[in-house]
């Protein structure tokens, strides 16, 4: 019975084993595969609360397979102690240990908590961050980038190497949620309230960027490519966009508020004014907006 | 571990079990007044969306309300000495009194509602108003309640007549007539008085 | 006109005849409801339900109906959880699978809906009726009609929430029902109100059974159970129906707040007229995390029975144990902030909760220590209890370390909502909750039923089990980490697709492990003479339970026992006083005992009335409902004849009975 469970146990640990080793495979998408500043460091966090945390998990599996072998009825017998039950030194260690690990990890955490809090912008990046708003609206993105006075539906370009503000709220769909795992955090969205996060994208490519707050029935779908490419050619890109597709009006954006799923992406050479305001505004209403406020 | 003795058999005292289990119970209903106390808090802040209280309220006739109440308790009170008495007529009129005053304080919190409502005060007209009405409407519910057990109480007086079981369950009707009291002197205190001021 | 009034929203329209799956399983459930009607018609046994079991307010009896429902609504849980894991493993690529979105969504959210209100909960309120009353030596709960309520509450709740099922839908919003999702701006249709409904009467009954359970171990433990003689399970469900009481109440409040939103158009958690849906968030968590330690707590205390038991050696570090208990009940209410990290609340207040919940950690491990030199020189033996118990440590121990992780604010603005946090949960409510209720299920079935379940196919089923839980879960850490998000109907990249199968093949092996416990239950009943348990003590048990006849006695204690230390029994065991007293030569007495009611059950009906009836606007039905159960409350109020005496002689004959058999 023993070796069975011994056998079962080292199966299961060796598929485990070469899922993870797959997993860490470079097509991966997601924080083990980091292409921003914030990612690289959640990634390093969390293999160091691992690590730290496999000082005690790893002594109590090999514990509690070598305890149920050598304590067996078949092999117990002289050194069984029927009333042991206390001994202060063995409880003392193994209420300090973990205590020091937390103490640890608990530094760390709140170190890299505000280190790492979406609304603050990211230490030691030079220049002037680029703005963009976010809008959630139903099972699509609404991106608009304010001074450059352009705007996309569920496409998102950002510049190597440059910080990104983005605010964000969310109008006609329920709370959802920001999220390009490879390049930084996830935040929530949310109507009649403005959220923030910080990026900073360090290799060019196109990635994934989706909702992670099922939201009704288009979430599955309401995710977007998001590419990072150098500076100078995003400042192409603005222009290519500015010179060969149509403004924003606030007739088109009340037909970007009706729900639709798998939505392509678009492209707006300019907005109506205050756009991302006046959606916050809209919500202080007595009724579920059905358009955009008048003004900001 | 012996058997115990003949007298142990009996070890489960119900009397004190059961009023310990009221005890919980109304320790539940703190918690279900304070989250709701919580929720108000949240939605009335200062600049909150909506008609604001302090142009509705009447602290008068809210005062009314509060001497109903308190009233009802201390006849209430004077309903248990009579039974401990062992005078059951004169339990049953002061139960009946109670009931008036009770009934007295429902009947104005229903036409101050209906007269907030009618202002403009309505429990639709924003988060901060429905938080106002949930919450004060909760306590009317439970004194509602508290009605219809005084009312139980006073048809099984002449059944029961003075005994045990009567005595028990006015300890918990006690019980819980003076904690919808407490909670009002809450709600009259911050719903009321803060939101007056 | 007429028809509005009387069926409210309820058209013909509602009920789903041109969806196959569904009415598939409608016609399933309603065969089977059928067959059992008939069977119990054509043996005329539906007086002996009624008498010996429905309106029964033996603890033992109520706790095998509790733990019937847990079995039944498992079953259900996990046909969910087949189609969710089969969906999933399709559509990959451009194919969407086979279940559409609005299918799809319903599934997840009564799978979480289920498994934790349904059968979680069930399952813990059985296994501490069956066995709580009999550790401290107690005749019954402290409210036995209540007991009984609270069951039937239970049921109405889970079958409202069922019904949905075939008679409209059910809420397609996840298991807590986030608004705004669930206003009725974005869920105009009946299934949050099923929701709502089915819940608030579940949770009605749930708070009623811990006032019962608080107040039956703070006064009817017997002479000499001090709260430090207490058995360790005592002690992690008197800690858990503490949190029933604290935190129940605000689910009650939570739920019935978005109601109000739903019906009266109040503006609590809507996105305008200032309404504030995070409170609602901040609320739901508030009971939400309680709830998990609700759960875990009970299974912690059964780890503590079985693995003393099993080591044939006392508790290690009893006194640190309780102390741990305490420290988790406390902190489980500082936490709740950490379920929603990524709202922008800012470092200040992201690091004390995530801070706060790692110091959970501490007693916890301290706790897996404890029973890990509970076992350090002990004499082992390997039955399927202490099976669970030996999976359980592996499973438990990632399931904690991946939840410490997740407490780290940054780590989980990678891994929040993903399948790394399914993984996480399922690793810990699986390992850590419902492997201990398989633990103490099959340690107490004994105690239940007279006879022990057969051992060789419950160590099958525990190997499909925990290999298909591994195959099952631990590929969904790996999909989180790559940044797959929970209740996805389908993803484009064919690579993810692997990871799906394996899980979906995990999925596979665990029907095998539920099917062989089924079997289980059969071959052992069939058995069940060669397996009986005559002595009443298979285990070589340790605590008072074990010291009577198996099946307990309707009256389980002839005499109130009295104790003087933790395990009572096996020192006695020791001492050899065991067989000191012959019942031939003792001198019985009557036993006072309450009598069964059926108030409990009608009131529990007329609730289910109401609340369907609440559902679909139905409002002379909803007003019939209401004053019914109100009406039977008033009723039994009148009734004084509660309770009767079993005569000594009886008691005697039931003692011989068992002395006789013990000794054959």
């Amino acid at each position: 019975m023993i070796n069975r469970i011994c056998k079962v146990t080292a199966q299961i640990a060796l598929v485990g084993a070469v899922l993870f080793l797959v997993g860490c495979h470079s097509d991966m998408t997601g924080v083990l595969n980091p292409k921003g500043i914030i990612t690289y460091q959640e990634r390093q966090l969390l293999f160091d609360a691992v690590a730290l945390m496999l000082i005690v998990v790893i002594p109590v599996i090999i514990m509690s397979f070598a305890f149920i072998y050598r304590y067996h009825q078949s092999h117990s017998g002289r050194d069984y102690r029927p009333n042991w039950s206390h001994n202060v030194l063995l409880e003392s260690i193994w209420w300090g240990v973990p205590c020091v690990i937390i103490v640890i990890l608990g530094i760390m955490t709140w170190h890299m908590s505000h280190k790492l809090d979406p609304y603050r912008p990211i230490d030691g990046v030079e220049g002037e961050p680029l703005k963009v708003q976010v809008v959630a609206l139903p099972w699509k993105w609404l991106f608009v980038y304010p001074e450059q006075d352009i705007a996309t539906v569920n496409y998102l370009e950002l510049p190597k190497g440059r910080q990104v503000a983005f605010e964000l709220t969310s109008d006609n769909v329920p709370m959802s949620a920001f999220f390009v795992p490879q390049i930084g955090s996830q935040i929530y969205t949310m109507a009649r309230m403005k959220t923030q996060l910080h990026l900073v994208a360090t290799e060019t490519g196109t990635f994934k960027g989706l909702n992670s707050q099922y939201n009704g029935d288009g979430f599955s779908d309401m995710h977007f490519p998001v590419k990072v490419v150098e500076p100078a050619e995003l400042d192409e890109w603005f222009q290519k966009v500015k010179s060969e597709s149509k403004p924003l009006s606030e007739d088109k954006y009340n037909l970007l508020r009706q729900p639709s799923i798998a939505a392509p992406a678009q492209y707006f050479s300019g907005v109506t004014p205050n756009l991302f305001k006046r959606v916050i505004k809209s919500y202080k209403l007595s009724e579920h907006p059905s358009k955009l406020a008048a003004t900001a | 571990m012996s058997a115990g003795a003949l007298a142990h058999d009996h070890h489960h005292d119900s009397e004190s079990t059961d009023v310990f289990g009221f005890w919980l119970y109304i320790l539940t209903d703190c918690i279900l007044f304070a989250s709701l106390f919580a929720t108000y808090l949240v939605l009335n802040h200062p600049d909150a969306y909506g008609p604001a209280f302090k142009e509705h309220v009447n602290l008068a006739y809210v005062l009314w309300e509060t001497f109903l109440l308190l009233g009802s308790n201390f006849t209430f009170g004077l309903s248990v000495l009579s039974l401990n008495k062992g005078k059951l007529a004169m339990t049953q009129f002061w139960l009946v009194l109670t009931f008036i005053l009770g009934a007295g304080f429902v009947g104005m919190e229903i036409n101050e509602f209906v007269a907030l409502a009618h202002e403009g005060f309505h429990w639709q007209a924003s988060g901060a108003a429905s938080a106002f009405f949930t919450l004060v409407g909760t306590h009317g519910l439970h004194v509602s309640f508290g009605l219809l057990w005084i009312l139980i109480t006073i048809f099984q007086l002449p059944i029961f007549k003075v005994s045990q079981i009567m005595k028990r369950r006015i300890i918990y009707l006690g019980l819980f007539w003076n904690f919808l009291d407490i909670v009002w002197i809450f709600l009259f205190s911050i719903v009321y008085l803060m939101g007056a001021v | 006109m007429l028809e509005h009034l009387l069926f409210g929203k309820l058209t013909l329209d509602d009920i789903p005849l041109n969806t196959p799956i569904i009415m598939g399983a409608g016609i399933f459930m309603a065969l089977v409801v059928l067959a059992t009607v008939a069977a119990i018609t054509v043996s005329k046994k539906w007086g002996y339900i009624w008498h010996e079991w429905v309106t029964s307010i033996d603890h033992k009896k109520i706790g095998i109906m509790y733990m019937l429902l847990a079995g039944v609504m498992l079953l259900r849980g996990f046909s969910d959880a087949i189609l969710m894991r089969s969906q999933q493993a399709i559509a990959a690529g451009g194919n969407m699978g086979y279940l559409p979105p609005e299918h799809y969504d319903q599934i997840f959210t009564a799978h979480g809906v289920i498994m934790i209100f349904f059968v979680a909960m069930p399952f813990m309120f059985g296994l501490m009726n069956m066995v709580l009353p009999l550790q401290i030596g107690a005749r019954d709960v402290a409210y036995p009609y209540l007991n009984n309520f609270s069951f039937w509450m239970t049921f109405v709740g889970a079958m409202l929430c069922n019904v949905s099922l075939v008679i409209g839908k059910f809420a397609a919003t996840g298991w807590l029902a986030y608004p705004p999702l669930s206003e009725l701006q974005y869920s105009p249709g009946v299934g949050v109100d099923y929701y709502v409904w089915g819940l608030q009467i579940a949770g009605i009954g749930t708070l009623v059974g811990g006032i019962n359970f608080i107040a039956t171990i703070m006064k009817m433990r017997c002479p000499g159970m001090t709260l430090m003689k207490m058995p360790i399970f005592v002690w992690s469900v008197l800690c858990a129906m503490i949190l029933v009481a604290l935190a129940f109440p605000i689910l009650t409040v939570t739920l019935a707040l978005l109601e109000l939103d739903r019906m009266m158009g109040m503006h609590f958690f809507t996105q305008f007229a200032g309404g504030n849906m995070m409170m609602y968030i901040n609320l739901i968590w508030a009971w939400g995390h309680p709830e998990v330690y609700i759960l875990v707590l009970p299974a912690f205390g059964i780890f503590s029975e079985v693995v003393a038991t099993f080591s044939r050696k006392k508790l290690f570090g009893y006194k640190t144990m309780v102390y741990a208990i305490a420290v988790i009940t406390v902190l489980s209410f500082i936490v709740w902030l950490h379920h929603f990290f990524t709202m922008g609340a800012g470092g200040d207040v992201n690091a004390f909760f995530g801070i706060a919940t790692m110091i959970i950690a501490v007693p916890t491990g301290v706790k897996v220590f404890n029973w890990l030199f509970t076992m350090y020189r002990g004499n082992i033996t390997l039955t399927t209890p202490m099976l669970w118990v030996t999976a359980f440590f592996t499973t438990f121990a990632i399931g904690g370390m991946t939840g410490v992780l997740m407490a780290i604010p940054p780590v989980d603005f990678q891994t929040h909502n993903s399948l790394f946090l399914i993984a996480h949960f399922h690793n810990v409510i699986i390992g850590g909750v419902l492997f201990g209720y398989f633990a103490g299920f099959i340690y107490w079935f004994p105690k239940a039923f007279g006879f022990k379940l057969d051992e060789k196919i419950g160590k099958w089923s525990f190997g499909f089990w925990v290999t298909g839980f591994y195959f099952a879960f631990m590929p969904l850490y790996v999909l989180g980490l790559a940044g797959v998000m929970r209740r996805t109907n389908h993803y484009a990249d064919v690579a993810l697709q692997p990871y799906f199968l394996v899980a979906a093949f995990g999925t596979a092996l665990i029907f095998v492990g539920i099917m062989l416990q089924l079997l289980q239950l059969y071959v052992s009943f069939r058995n069940r003479e060669q397996l009986r348990d005559k002595t009443g003590d298979p285990w070589n048990g340790r605590t008072l339970e074990w010291s009577i006849a198996s099946p307990a006695p309707v009256y389980n204690f002839a005499f109130t026992p009295e104790v003087s230390t933790i395990d009572p029994f096996w020192e006695e065991k020791q001492n050899q006083q065991h067989t000191a007293k012959h019942p031939e030569t003792t001198q019985y007495n009557d036993v006072h005992m309450p009598k069964n009611t059926s108030a409990g059950v009608i009131i529990a009906i007329f609730s289910g009335i109401f609340g369907f009836a609440m559902v679909w606007n139905m409002w002379p039905a909803a007003v019939i409902g209401f004053v019914g159960a109100i009406a039977t409350v008033i009723v039994r109020t009148f009734n004084t004849d509660v309770d009767y005496y079993i005569k000594a002689d009886e008691v005697k004959e039931t003692e011989m009975a068992h002395y006789k058999e013990a000794l054959s």
